[in-house]
């Protein structure tokens, strides 16, 4: 099966073609939502750092209830007298300068254990996803000068010194296509809405494309050529991360990958002890393919009724107005209509004199 | 690939993705910023960044349209997987929609896109005709004396 895989065109720093790679087995890998986005909510919370209001606030009072009999409510109350806070309320979490409502606790539950496998599985699901062009301009991502997804970077571009200044590195992203996706980024940028602003979370930006290289085999001076570029991450192929594959549980992450660490992907997911790159459960995801496959086809009813076919009493119709309706209902109306006997007036002049016997009768006295 | 096709990229962008415009009005129409959508509708039929072979009219800048559509043998290569031509704004409508007509239909591209295709081009075309100037007010009332007494 190896050989059937798609090769990958490999391109060199000045955006030509240079060689190609096989396509790594995880691309293949089901592309799951679902997984992805409930692996990424677990994972999320685990850079959580506790945070609780102060154990004593709201209850720095020596406040005591009054009790029954002072038509006031039995809410503790400030002793004492010769200030306004004397006999206001205090504690409760309707009170003025009371405490909150459950106060929150640094002990609350801040990790979340996310199992290995589900989070391979996501991973590899992930990667498969940043193989699909439209679902990388569905998350967003400016590719439309993008030659290739995935796209693979000729090591040779990157190794040693090539890119360890941001001026080069920027030269290099611009050269395979990826320009317009870092000048997103850098026109993106703004301010937070809310207190994150106060809370080291000021800006807020769009992200770029995520580096991917061999830390063995490119080395990790280009970290430093990239990190200076908004929006643009880097990771080493062998510490791949769902939080930047798939930012905020959503699919197609624009990964830039050097040609060694793609070459090595395919070892890398071997190594994983007891795991195995999830299948796809349906060999053929095209619907339509599906659907129109001798096999469905050979198995199904021959439609009914011919091309066109005619419909059933589906509409009532009115037979005033419609004469064929009226006929089938009333086959006396043809000779009716041909006659015009509609049109006859009930003509049969003076009315006839009445017999004297009964005028006579009727004038009896 | 054989683990994903348009239907499953669909499915997968359908909930939300960055061309989708919603409202908050309720029952308010699902929008669509795609330029390879015809009718801006977010819809299976006219999302064009999902369907294997999609077309899209924009107005080109020099008057006219132009036509993009998907070429669906290179589906994962952004850059060279479209296929653009222009028809300038001196041709008359009815050649444009000729050939819209044609490249949406013929030889079975997309079929079911033809009128939209069509309605669109023919909706561009109208945007672009150059309206007639309004013609001068001729003053009425004080402001006709005053300006008759002026050119005195």
């Amino acid at each position: 099966m190896a050989s059937q895989r798609p090769t990958i065109t490999v391109f060199s720093a000045e955006g030509k073609s240079a060689g190609s790679e096989v396509l790594p087995k995880v691309f293949s890998a089901p592309i799951r939502p679902d997984i992805v986005k409930h692996v990424h909510t677990g994972m999320a919370k685990n850079k959580r750092q506790p945070y609780s209001v102060s154990e004593k606030a709201g209850h720095q009072t020596s406040a005591e209830s009054w009790g029954t009999g002072r038509a006031v409510a039995r809410i503790p109350r400030v002793s004492g007298g010769g200030t306004h806070r004397a006999g206001q309320a205090a504690f409760g979490n309707m009170c003025r300068s009371g405490r909150m409502f459950a106060p929150t606790k640094i002990w609350r539950k801040w990790h979340v254990k996310v199992n290995q496998g589900q989070k391979r599985f996501a991973t590899a699901s992930a990667l498969a996803a940043s193989a699909v062009a439209p679902l990388l301009m569905a998350r967003g991502h400016q590719v439309a000068t993008v030659p290739e997804v995935p796209l693979v970077v000729d090591s040779a571009a990157v190794a040693g010194e090539a890119v360890s200044k941001t001026a080069s590195a920027l030269g290099l992203l611009k050269a395979v296509g990826a320009g317009p996706d870092v000048e997103k980024v850098k026109g993106s940028k703004k301010l937070r809405a809310g207190k994150g602003k106060l809370r080291g979370r000021r800006h807020r930006q769009r992200r770029g494309p995520l580096v991917v290289y061999s830390a063995e085999a490119d080395g990790k001076d280009l970290v430093k050529g990239f990190r200076n570029i908004p929006g643009v991450e880097t990771c080493p192929v062998d510490a791949l991360n769902l939080l930047q594959l798939a930012p905020g549980g959503h699919l197609g992450r624009f990964v830039i990958w050097t040609s060694a660490a793609i070459k090595q992907l395919d070892a890398i997911y071997d190594s994983k002890k007891g795991f195995f790159l999830p299948s796809n459960v349906v060999a053929q995801a095209d619907l339509s393919r599906l659907i129109n496959s001798s096999e469905i086809q050979s198995v199904l009813r021959a439609p009914k009724g011919d091309a066109r076919t005619k419909r059933g009493a589906v509409q009532k119709k009115n037979p005033l107005k419609n004469k064929q309706v009226q006929l089938r209902l009333n086959p006396y109306a043809a000779a009716f209509a041909k006659e015009k006997l509609g049109e006859l007036k009930a003509d049969e002049g003076k009315p006839k004199p009445v017999p004297a016997a009964f005028k006579e009768q009727l004038h009896e006295v | 690939m054989s683990n994903v096709s348009a239907d499953l990229i669909w499915e997968v962008s359908r909930p939300y993705n960055s061309f989708l415009v919603q409202r908050k009005a309720g029952g308010a129409p699902r929008f669509s910023r795609d330029p390879l959508n015809l009718t801006n509708l977010h819809s299976r039929k006219y999302a064009g960044f999902v369907n294997d072979k999609a077309i899209g009219i924009v107005p080109n800048e020099k008057g006219g349209v132009q036509v993009i559509s998907k070429k669906p043998a290179s589906a994962n290569k952004p850059a060279s997987g479209v296929y653009k031509v222009t028809y300038g704004g001196n041709k008359t409508s009815r050649k444009t929609y000729k050939a819209v007509a044609n490249q949406a239909a013929k030889n079975g591209y997309r079929p079911d896109l033809r009128p939209a295709a069509v309605a669109r081009a023919s909706a561009i075309r109208r945007s672009q005709r150059s309206t007639k100037p309004d013609p001068v007010k001729k003053p009425r009332g004080a402001a006709a004396k005053r300006a008759a007494a002026d050119k005195q």
